[in-house]
């Protein structure tokens, strides 16, 4: 049953991969198919010159070959070459993923402990003072931009602190210079900010979801059954309730998985954390096109397989989709 | 003469909302014997669901029991601590509900749900638990228990969901099985079956019943006595045979007129009850149903009546019943 | 009816009906959303920033004297409450508050104007695809999966590097994905009101296509528009903001609260104030956007409080 499931999921996927890769290939030849920086201008090359280039790179042959020669490319892994320097995209992204998803799945897994109990406190104490303020904290905190809160806690916990002679976090880098990255207090002390930054906007977003689905399912005739047959009031929200509630987060959560590599990026270049959000950041300022088009479409063929698991996750929490 | 098994007096249930109070319940006193099933009946409104969670001390907020006692065999149950009531629950008195679509969980297998007051309450272990969980939903009618204790609740008919439902609030052998609604969600067909099956496990288990309803014939195929409820009071009480044959209480008298008869003569116009059901929170003076009651008097309006004996077997809230006047068209 | 009975009887009283006046669906939504203080209060935050963006020249004039342009070399992080600069200055000796005055102009702006065409395409593709079904919603909503699947801040960022964006075509590039959010979400409503009998009514009564589009299922679907708009509003501020302070947005002279942060961590030693006058605009400002729109949505449907 999970398996026809799954197999109907990947068959809806694809033509969104290639829709996908069209867009990407369509942006690619609109600039860097006509236009390579450095050589047109270059006055020191003769047009035939240009031409040879051109035709090295595969550029004179008709579209649709060129489209295919790049749909081949990305299933083995090829995302393109930079502009720049010619290196290939797809070891720039090997190199900088780790660091990016180091920020990311922390983000995530800290948004997930921390909004739980918040929503389910929240729901709980529906209307207490506590609630009103858990719920105004999430409110704030999804207005606050998350690059000016990293500005603000680097000045604040970096610059200002050290200033001050107390202990400071340091303001960016995954360790400090110098060392092999193999200490890990270095690593969680450097890990800290830009983290808590990343999953301040999920914990606003997480806990108030969490909170109203905890008061929808508190609301359900099964749980007035469960509390018929006599459970104890912890057992009927933190068993058959919470069960329940989470099956909303878990979609929600889910949802997060794709922006796993891009949605650090403001967070990256803020910390000076070396993830692929940083790399593309950078690239896009030396105008290397092709790079940051072989990281766009790197991300984006990861956000439809990011959508795909999270449809699966949700079908092997609830019964209801996979015996359907 | 059996004995009293639950014992309800005075109980008044209120809901404070921003609009005012709602009385759902308003001073509601009965008995339920050993064995026998009593019947509520009354429109959406009356107070016969509310009457039935506060007895379970299940009233949701922000509504609240503010004064009466329920007693059960000789526990006073209004008295009780919540960990105290917990054990109540489920174990000595259980309630089904009426949409068995939405009743269960849907997170977890139907066995384990029907298992789950035995490994609570009385300590059994979890195997112990589901083998007696499967012999009981083989009791309430359910086919290859073994293989359907298994299954979730959404791969289950709504007859067989509502059947499981019984089965888990029977498990525990409770004195006392409220059933709130049990079939109006159902298929008529399924509502027969169901209802042959309340009947079967109150002869067989012996289960004191409170049905509650709004339908006038399924009491009067279930229930020994019949209690009908209006704006949170009861106007009547007595034998059902009593009752349908002669009401004493006018709303209960034009409860009955008011059903369709395929004896009747087709050319007869239907006679609905004339009116609304009043406002909870600003009820009429006096009697509630005065300004529908197509018998009133003076009196009606000013002052409320309270149950009394009419009649033999019955009791009826009315001053014009209770004065010896008969309820009948000219 | 019932006969004259052997003892003394009124006739039943006639069914007392409610005689208020009924009120429509809008003006009850209206009425509620009139009495959530916090609503109101945003909403009047908003419209604050609003009236702050048109009329930035003027307000400049009378209140700061200054032109956000002006440079005064001889006096850089001045620190608020200096004479002549209520805020203080930036690096350049530029006065803040004017500064921000006409930063409320770039995010006011481009949120509008990207809300607005998000809108506008969202809801016409989301009810079009919603209405007819099949084929066309197929083809529709996979073109909104493609568009939603490559992340956005990548794709505002490579636009931003191929079309070197003014304020209008910012806003279009960021609109350019959000309309996909937008049409997911009328296209929902759309498909629960459809299926309401009085659609069915209505298409019984020969009404055409269209006129079943935009007159009957468009009022229905447009309290969700614009409760999403509004927090797609403060989602597009802070995203715009991002942008001008990566410097790959609107970039200086021309002033936006975002732009106006990009130096702030190399400034700190020199004015401590100057990192924060813009993030508490943005903040107050998407705070504002956000807490109206739930204020709205609460209004539309109270049950999910």
């Amino acid at each position: 049953m999970l398996l026809k499931y799954v197999v109907r999921r990947v068959l809806a996927t694809i033509p969104v991969v290639i829709g996908v890769t069209l867009i990407t290939f369509s942006l690619m030849h609109a600039t860097a198919g006509s236009y390579i920086p450095g050589v047109d201008l270059n006055p020191a090359l003769k047009p035939e010159d240009i031409e040879a280039i051109k035709r090295y790179l595969g550029l004179d042959r008709p579209l649709y070959v060129q489209y295919l020669t790049w749909i081949a490319g990305l299933v083995h892994g090829d995302f393109g070459r930079s502009m720049i320097d010619g290196s290939t995209v797809s070891s720039h992204i090997l190199d900088r993923l780790p660091a990016t998803l180091e920020l990311t799945v922390t983000a995530i897994v800290l948004g997930i402990v921390i909004s739980i109990p918040l929503g389910v406190t929240g729901a709980l104490r529906r209307g207490s003072k506590l609630d009103h303020f858990f719920t105004g904290l999430s409110v704030g905190g999804f207005a606050v931009p998350a690059f000016w809160l990293g500005l603000i806690l680097i000045l604040i916990f970096s610059v200002q602190f050290e200033a001050w002679g107390l202990p400071f976090l340091p303001s960016g880098g995954v360790m400090t210079p110098g060392t092999q990255g193999g200490d890990l207090l270095d690593r969680l002390v450097h890990l800290l900010m830009p983290a808590t930054v990343l999953s301040f906007v999920y914990i606003s977003i997480w806990s108030r979801f969490t909170r109203s689905s905890m008061l929808e399912v508190l609301g359900q005739d099964y749980v007035r059954t469960a509390r018929a047959k006599g459970m104890t009031e912890r057992r009927v929200v933190y068993l058959h309730a919470l069960r329940n509630a989470v099956i909303p987060l878990v979609t929600l959560v889910g949802l997060e998985l794709p922006a796993l590599v891009s949605g650090g990026l403001v967070v990256e270049v803020v910390f000076s954390w070396p993830g692929i959000g940083k790399l593309l950041y950078e690239r896009a300022l030396d105008s290397d096109y092709t790079t940051v088009l072989g990281i766009t479409t790197f991300a984006a063929l990861l956000v439809v397989f990011g959508n795909l698991l999270a449809d699966v996750l949700y079908a092997l929490l609830d019964p209801r989709i996979r015996y359907a | 003469m059996a004995e009293t098994v639950l014992e309800v007096r005075d109980l008044t249930t209120h809901f404070k909302t921003p609009e005012g109070v709602v009385k759902a319940v308003d001073g509601v006193s009965f008995e339920l014997q050993a064995g026998e099933t009593l019947g509520i009946v009354g429109e959406s409104g009356s107070g016969k669901s509310v009457t039935a969670l506060s007895v379970m001390r299940l009233v949701p907020r922000p509504g609240k029991i503010v004064k009466g006692e329920v007693r059960l065999k000789n526990r006073e149950l209004t008295a009780l601590t919540e960990a105290e009531m917990e054990e109540i629950r489920g174990v000595s008195i259980a309630m089904i509900f009426q949409d068995p679509m939405t009743s269960l969980n849907p997170v977890f297998r139907v066995g384990w749900q029907v298992a789950e007051p035995l490994f609570i309450h009385q300590d059994k272990n979890r195997n112990r638990a589901l083998v007696e969980a499967e012999k009981m939903l083989g009791r309430v009618g359910i086919p290859h228990p073994k293989d359907r204790a298994r299954d979730f609740p959404h791969q289950f008919s709504g007859g067989m969901r509502q059947r499981a439902m019984i089965a888990m609030g029977l498990t525990t052998m409770p004195g006392v099985l409220i059933a709130d609604e049990p079939t109006t969600a159902l298929d008529v067909t399924i509502q027969a079956q169901i209802l042959e099956l309340l009947r079967t496990v109150n002869r067989e288990f012996g289960t004191a019943t409170i049905l509650i309803t709004h339908n006038l014939g399924v009491v009067a195929g279930m229930c020994q006595r019949v209690i009908v409820m209006y704006a949170g009071r009861i106007v009547e009480s007595g034998p059902t045979a009593d009752v349908f044959a002669h009401p004493k209480h006018p709303y209960t008298w034009a409860l009955l007129k008011s059903i369709p008869r395929l004896d009747a003569d087709q050319r007869q116009p239907l006679r609905p009850i004339e009116g609304i059901p009043p406002d909870l929170i600003d009820l009429p003076s006096g009697c509630a149903f005065h300004p529908r009651c197509a018998f009133k008097i003076d009196r009606c309006s000013r002052d409320t009546p309270s149950l009394a004996q009419v009649g033999e077997t019955q009791m009826a809230a009315c001053w014009v019943t209770q004065s010896g006047a008969e309820l009948k068209d000219a | 009816m019932i006969s004259p009975l052997p003892i003394e009887v009124d006739r039943p009283q006639e069914a007392v009906v409610p005689s208020r006046a009924a009120r429509s669906y809008w003006q009850e939504a209206w009425g509620r959303l009139r009495h959530n203080t916090i609503g109101m209060i945003a909403g009047g935050l908003l419209l604050f920033f609003v009236l702050v963006a048109i009329f930035a020249p003027l307000l400049s004039a009378l209140i700061t004297h200054q032109d956000y342009q002006t440079l005064d070399l001889s006096n850089p992080f001045a620190p608020p409450l200096s004479p002549g600069h209520i805020l203080g200055t930036d690096d350049l000796g530029r006065d803040e508050l004017t500064r921000l005055l006409w930063g409320a102009r770039v995010s006011m702006g481009i949120g509008f104007l990207a809300v607005g065409v998000a809108l506008l395409i969202g809801g016409i593709v989301g009810l079009v695809a919603g209405y007819y079904g099949g084929l066309i919603d197929g083809l529709l909503m996979r073109f909104v999966d493609i568009i939603l699947a490559v992340p956005a801040i990548f794709l505002f960022i490579l636009m931003a590097i191929l079309f070197k964006p003014n304020t209008v075509t910012l806003a279009l590039i960021i609109a350019s994905v959000g309309w996909g959010s937008i049409a997911r979400l009328v296209r929902g409503e759309v498909l629960s009101v459809r299926s309401r009998d009085f659609m069915v009514a209505t298409a019984a009564l020969g009404a055409s296509d269209g006129r079943l589009i935009f007159r009957h299922l468009f009022p229905n679907v447009l309290h969700v528009m614009i409760v999403f708009g509004s927090l797609y509003l403060g989602q597009v501020v802070l995203i715009e903001a991002a942008l001008d302070f990566l410097g790959l947005g609107i970039t200086p002279p021309t002033p936006s609260w975002g732009n106006m942060l990009t130096n702030a961590e190399t400034f700190f030693f020199h004015s401590r104030t100057l990192a924060v006058f813009p993030g508490v605009t943005i903040f107050l400002t998407v705070l504002a956007a956000n807490l109206f729109g739930n204020a709205v949505r609460d209004a539309f449907d109270p049950r999910l409080r």
